[in-house]
């Protein structure tokens, strides 16, 4: 009997110390949904210097805009494959990145208020804007959308809160968002992203709400308000827009994602703050990947995290 | 051990203590006897264990560490971004990219730059050489070559696990720094220098050697100012001679130059008219410019200390008003000048000690540089002169100069410790992070500059927008700013965010300033610090400050070229602040001292009030009546220094305490007053008509004026590459040497750092002292002599370095290269980068050592130990086998890290433990087998076990009824009953007859020990035996009489008992 006990007793202590020895420190890439990350602290090939903004290409490849000024792509499991620099970075870096339908990249390179655009190999094969707040002239531009006519939406802060629309030759069209909607200014739009509807969705950041305009500059609605619930946002700072409509939210404030279902009602939201996995320190954009998986930019932590909540 | 230790990757710290060791023998001849009980098996592992726990110990004690050999490489690139290369700077980053390309993938690259001094550009990372052409930041402080200090880096931030190799790119001309003492150090370590020398050669090269001017002069005197110029080849050209900045209009011969090849010396003699420091510049301008490479070693610079009357300087803001003072003191025979301090220009150390005293009359901190702010402190503490602070509504706490350099030299604080001081003043503090480089260092540096500035009565707080989790946060609440030390560490740990927008934290300063701790202020300030890229503020929101009379000044930082000024110019302009364009970090501390005056005006007490005498015999009132002190309309609110030294006079008499009016003490070699009253039209009418007024002042200026005994000596400098000599030949009035003479000696260096400097005396009446030379710019001395203690007087000289040797570099200095080569092993690299081989793998391994005693401490020792304990004290086999396995487990887990193991290795570990637990049981392993197939057996032979069960019942009632029938007295004892049920039965226990569980029940009470009892082990084979010969003897038990086994058991109990009295 005596045996038996001693037996069960050292069975148990196997057991608690395996069982301890499989969850300590590990929760990350078990709980909550993190299947990868990658990058680091640095400027070589692969690492970041406090990377602000995400786009997917059309063939599933990732490119992430660092302040080292470089744009980097990476295969959509995360592993380095060619990088350029902007032309200049002496006064500011780039805040956002967008691919159009045709390959080409089109940065919102910010403190020199203008918007860059490159081909797939990196090479600069246009750009437009220059500083001011007239038509055509842009006051740090945050982030460009483009829509299936080819037209080009900028976003834009400093005074100049607003969005302009441009033909696909850069020529300036119109200007809008620069009054009120609905109740209050534009402050810092952020991000923009067009739906498969037409619905231009824009990031008003300083607003913490998500403003709708038709792409005729139309406001349709405003969606949610200052908060760490569903239905609200803190510092809202990018948004991309899945096939099926689901649309995502990157709180720059908030450390947090956000899905929206097409009419814009919370669905979710993930992460929390802090330098491990699976948590978030002022992440600046977030992308749809391939298989229902999302890239985050995690700007502190100096990493994107690919996860499937 | 020794050789174990040769072929394992292992080392000791102290071999010594492997001597221990030895005890291993000792103990085994000791433990034979104490493990004797064991059975042979046990005996050995037992031993084997101790002594391994002797090794283990003795190894832990040695510093057992574990080496790991490494051939990866790491190669750190020197660049050489000095003046004499700048034009180069393409040609190094080729190099450094060409060399670095196909390295393969373990090897890393780092890249320091360096001038004045060192910059890390790269860490050494995997990868290859990363920076992208032309990135390079801008280099500061061109005009110097540090090698040395690059070398120190590149040592300090070596991997400590790869083989390392530093490749320097340089031309060699060194000139700051022991470059050949760091080669040593990294030939020490054993890291390589690679040279790769950068060639070029200035052919038209002209620079000034030098110009020399007599060290000292008479008002009137001729002097001749001697001038050298070097040139490679015959040029013409113009000469310009300046007099302290001041253009000097010569005739055309003097100034139209023809210089030979070689050195050229011209002499310009002229009267100096003026007392004081003359600065003598003279420049030469070629007539073909192509003649010069190097345009900044185009001019040098002397001076020559002129004598004459002593002079004091009244620096003030409002000429009219200490016009009386001027005229005052002129007529007590104190020659005074006034100059507003508008009109200063240039104003440094040179300049200052042509005046004995210096006044700053109601003057504010910001009208002073920080340069000019610490050669003040310089001209009082070194130099030996006076400076005196009057009072006013920009002066003392309320002209910012609360945290300057000057506060720390006067004998008053500017701090107020009286707590009847209110109103308070409350500044917040909004910290926004910097687009441009080093723009959040700076940022923290002028919060904490504005710290410095506030009273320690008044509030402060910091607001930030922080990291983790995400927001406006203060990260320094608002409070009084008692602890200012803690403050500002709690700045240097901010982590500045990008502020997405201002409103945030406005709304943040306005609820705190309003309704929180700041709402008694009457004060009350907010200072942004930003490069303006976050969003504007409401509008409604800065309305509300405007509503509360909360202002607003903004401070754009960005010398980079990227300021978004609009929105930070708005905020400023619509709540009453002030917009800076910070476009340098030179601009902050002034920005700080005017910013700081704003919440400065508690401390002026605006009333009128009859000052009285405290101390009277203080030297600047002695002699003077004070009994009819007249009245004073105002005073800065100042508090006296706990000081011994602090002697004040006058004082303003209040309910309670008292404050300083005038206050004085000696700082060193200097003397400083405060006289925290003052600007004469508003304060002071009735002062300036009291009849002492005139000898008041002549007496307290008087008591602060440099002692000027010139000593009349000669003396001459002469700069010699890195050191700058001075030599005074003393004489006496006889002409005969004066020896044994003890010099006091300041000398302070352009950044107004004062330099350990010694006179040594190296012939009769010589004395000599050398000074290291690293700055352009003048560097004083102020000598004090002294013979036999008697005071001599003071004697002032210095010399002036004209241009950094930077600009005298024409060619690299490759025998310097060369040498750093070949002391370090180092290779002559050829200039291109594909054949330098740079990567190549020939050097030695690296060799990293870990300490590994503390992981031999925790999982050797400890597992052994248990072990030990184990296999004499776990009777079971079974169980000591779990032990086994569990140690063993243990020990692999945590030996391979199980939080960062993967999968395989974790089921491997399992494995491996099981394996090791089976090995040790397998002779074992019946009973357990028995255990777990227990159940299934029971089953099977339920039937058979009832049969034999029944025949057994049988049995023992036939042989009771023998039993009955022999009529004994005695019945048959129970437990045979027990004993053969349990023997038909097969449990283990059943081979334990009577006399062995006694045996074991003995045991129990002798030796204390239940672990067989409790883990139901079986005890020895000895016992395991016994029952085997007593189940024999059980069988013929039936047959003896019940007397006769009475018989032997009080036998055996007999000798048990004497066996036991033995023990």
């Amino acid at each position: 009997m005596y045996l038996m006990t001693a037996h069960k007793l050292m069975l148990a202590g196997f057991i608690c110390v395996i069982s301890l020895a499989l969850s300590c420190d590990r929760p990350a890439l078990t709980g909550n949904g993190v299947i990868g990350s990658f990058g680091g602290v640095g400027l070589a090939s692969g690492l970041f210097n406090y990377p602000r903004a995400i786009s997917v290409e059309n063939n599933g490849a990732i490119l992430v805009v660092d302040k080292a000024g470089r744009v980097q792509r990476f295969n959509p499991e995360g592993d380095f494959l060619f990088s350029w620099s902007m032309p200049e970075t002496t006064k500011g870096k780039p805040v956002g990145l967008t691919v159009h339908n045709d390959g080409r990249i089109f940065v919102a390179d910010t403190h020199y208020h203008r918007i860059l655009v490159f081909d797939p190999e990196g090479k600069l094969v246009g750009q437009f804007g220059t500083n001011g707040d007239g038509d055509g002239e842009f006051q740090l531009p945050t982030d460009v959308a483009i829509d299936d006519d080819g037209f080009i939406y900028v976003s834009e802060y400093n005074g100049n809160d607003r969005i302009t629309k441009w033909s696909p030759d850069f020529e300036f069209v119109k200007a809008f968002g620069e009054s009120e909607v609905l109740g209050k200014r534009l402050n810092r739009p952020a991000a923009l992203a067009i739906d498969r509807a037409g619905i231009l969705w824009v990031a008003d950041a300083c607003n913490h709400r998500i403003v709708r305009f038709t792409l005729d500059g139309k406001v349709i609605d405003a969606i949610g308000h200052r908060g760490r619930g569903l239905d609200e946002f803190r510092y809202p700072y990018d948004i991309d827009i899945r096939d099926d409509g689901t649309v995502l939210v990157c709180e720059y404030g908030g450390d947090r994602l956000h899905w929206l279902s097409p009419e814009g009602k919370s669905i979710k939201s993930w992460g929390s703050s802090g330098r491990e996995l699976g948590e978030l320190s002022g992440p600046w954009g977030a992308a749809f990947g391939a298989d229902n998986s999302v890239y985050v930019v995690d700007s502190m932590n100096s990493r994107v995290q690919i996860i499937r909540p | 051990m020794i050789l174990l230790a040769l072929a394992l990757p292992i080392e000791f710290d102290e071999p010594v203590w492997l001597w221990l060791c030895l005890l291993v023998p000792l103990l085994i001849v000791t433990s034979r006897r104490s493990l004797a009980g064991l059975d042979p098996v046990r005996r050995y592992a037992a031993l084997l264990l101790r002594s391994a726990l002797v090794i283990v110990l003795a190894c832990c004690l040695a510093g057992l560490q574990r080496v790991q050999r490494n051939d990866d490489l790491t190669v750190i690139f020197l660049m050489d971004r000095s003046h004499s290369v700048q034009a180069m700077q393409d040609e190094q980053e080729h190099f450094m990219r060409e060399a670095s390309k196909n390295i393969s993938a373990d090897d890393r690259v780092g890249v320091i730059d360096f001038a004045r001094h060192a910059f890390l550009e790269q860490q050494p990372l995997k990868g290859g050489y990363v920076i992208p052409p032309g990135r390079f930041p801008i280099m500061q402080g061109t005009d110097r070559t540090d090698v040395a200090a690059a070398l120190r880096l590149a040592m300090a931030i070596f991997p400590h696990d790869t083989a390392k190799r530093i490749v320097l790119l340089s031309d060699g001309n060194d000139n700051m720094g022991n470059l050949l003492e760091e080669a040593r150090r990294a030939a020490a370590d054993g890291i390589p220098v690679d040279v790769v020398p950068l060639h070029y050669k200035h052919q038209n090269e002209v620079y000034f050697e030098r110009v020399i001017a007599p060290t000292h002069a008479q008002k009137g005197e001729q002097v001749p100012v001697r001038m050298v110029v070097h040139t490679d080849r015959a040029t013409t050209g113009t000469l310009l001679l300046y007099v302290n900045g001041q253009l000097l209009t010569l005739p055309k011969e003097s100034t139209a130059l023809s210089l030979q090849k070689g050195d050229n010396t011209f002499v310009i003699t002229m009267p100096v008219q003026t007392t004081g420091a003359q600065t003598f510049e003279a420049v030469f301008r070629p007539d073909d410019e192509s003649q010069d490479t190097i345009a900044l070693n185009n001019s040098a610079s002397a001076f020559t200390f002129v004598s004459g009357p002593s002079r004091v300087l009244l620096i003030t803001s409002n000429a009219d008003s200490d016009s009386v003072l001027a005229a005052a003191l002129e007529s007590e025979g104190v020659g005074v000048e006034l100059r507003d301090v508008a009109e200063l220009g240039q104003f440094d150390l040179l300049q200052m000690v042509s005046y004995t005293s210096i006044i700053l009359s109601n003057l504010s901190a910001s009208n002073f540089t920080d340069d000019q702010q610490r050669d003040l402190v310089t001209y009082v503490k070194d130099m030996g002169s006076g400076l005196i602070m009057l009072g006013g509504d920009e002066s003392f706490g309320a002209g910012g100069w609360i945290g300057s350099p000057v506060a720390e030299i006067m004998p008053v604080s500017f701090e107020i410790k009286h707590k009847r001081v209110n109103p308070r003043g409350a500044l917040v503090i909004i910290s926004h992070s910097c687009e441009i480089p080093r723009g959040n260092y700076w940022g923290k540096e002028m919060a904490k500059r504005s710290v410095d500035t506030v009273s320690s009565q008044d509030y402060v707080g910091v607001l930030a927008y922080t990291y983790s989790p995400g927001g406006e946060n203060w990260e320094v609440p608002l409070d009084l700013a008692t602890n200012k030390a803690a403050v500002k560490a709690k700045i240097d740990r901010m982590q500045i965010g990008d502020m997405p927008d201002f409103g945030a934290t406005m709304k943040m300063a306005l609820r705190e300033l309003t309704v929180g701790r700041g709402k008694d202020a009457a004060q009350k300030h907010v200072i942004i610090l930003s490069d303006g890229d976050a969003a504007a503020p409401s509008n409604a929101l800065v309305q509300d400050f405007v509503r509360n009379k909360i202002t607003v000044s903004t401070i754009a930082i960005g010398w980079g070229g990227h300021v978004m000024q609009s929105t930070l110019n708005d905020i400023a302009k619509k709540t009453n602040g002030k917009f800076y364009p910070a476009r340098n970090p030179k601009q902050l501390p002034q920005i700080f001292s005017k910013e700081s005056k704003v919440i400065k005006r508690p401390l002026i007490i605006d009333e009128p009030f009859m000052p009285s005498v405290l101390d009277a015999h203080s030297e600047l009132i002695a002699g003077v009546d004070v009994g009819d002190l007249p009245q004073l309309g105002g005073m800065v609110l100042t508090s006296p220094k706990d000081n011994p030294n602090v002697i004040i006079p006058l004082i303003r008499p209040t309910d309670d305490g008292e404050d300083p009016v005038l206050a004085h003490w000696q700082y060193e070699l200097g003397k400083t007053v405060a006289f925290t009253s003052g600007q004469w039209e508003v304060w002071g009418g009735q002062w300036t008509s009291w009849s002492k007024f005139a000898k008041f002042w002549a007496q307290v200026v008087r008591w602060t004026m440099r002692q000027d005994l010139p000593a009349n000596f000669d003396t001459y400098t002469r700069i010699d590459g890195d050191t700058a000599r001075i030599v005074i030949d003393a004489l006496d009035k006889d002409a005969s040497y004066l020896n044994n003479l003890q010099l006091t000696t300041r000398v302070v260096n352009p950044s107004s750092v004062t330099l350990p400097v010694k006179f040594v005396q190296t012939g009769p009446g010589k004395y000599e002292a050398s000074v290291p030379v690293d700055q352009a710019g003048q560097y004083l001395a102020n000598v004090q002599i002294r013979h036999n203690e008697k005071y001599l007087g003071t004697l002032r000289t210095g010399v002036s370095v004209p241009f950094s040797p930077e600009y005298r570099d024409l060619m690299p200095n490759e025998a310097m290269l060369r040498q750093v080569s070949e002391i370090t092993n180092g290779r002559w690299l050829n200039e291109i980068p594909e054949e330098a081989g740079v990567f190549k793998h020939d050097l030695p391994p690296s060799e990293s050592k870990r300490p590994a005693w503390d992981w031999a401490l925790a999982w050797l020792l400890l597992p052994i130990f248990l072990l030990d304990v184990s296999v004499r004290r776990l009777a079971s086999w079974l169980a000591f086998s779990i032990a086994v396995e569990f140690v063993v487990l243990i020990v692999l887990l945590f030996g391979m890290d199980f939080r960062y193991a993967s999968w395989s290795h974790l089921f491997g570990a399992f494995v491996v433990a099981e394996l090791v637990g089976w090995a040790v049981r397998f002779r074992h392993i019946g009973p357990f087998y028995n255990y777990l197939t227990h159940g299934v057996t029971a089953l099977a032979s339920t039937g058979q076990r009832s049969e034999a069960s029944l025949g057994q019942l049988k049995s023992s009632r036939n042989r009771a009824k023998d039993d009955q029938q022999t009529e004994s007295v005695y019945k048959t004892p129970l437990y045979e009953t027990d004993e053969s049920l349990q023997l038909s039965d097969g449990d283990a226990q059943q081979k334990f007859d009577v006399e062995g569980s006694r045996r074991e029940e003995r045991a129990d009470k002798s030796k204390g020990v239940s672990l067989t009892d409790s883990l139901g082990g079986a005890t020895n084979d000895k016992e395991k035996d016994a029952p085997r010969g007593d189940k024999k003897a059980s069988e013929n038990v039936d047959n003896e009489d019940a007397t006769s086994r009475l018989l032997r058991a009080k036998r055996r109990a007999r000798r048990d008992m004497d066996e036991d009295k033995k023990d």
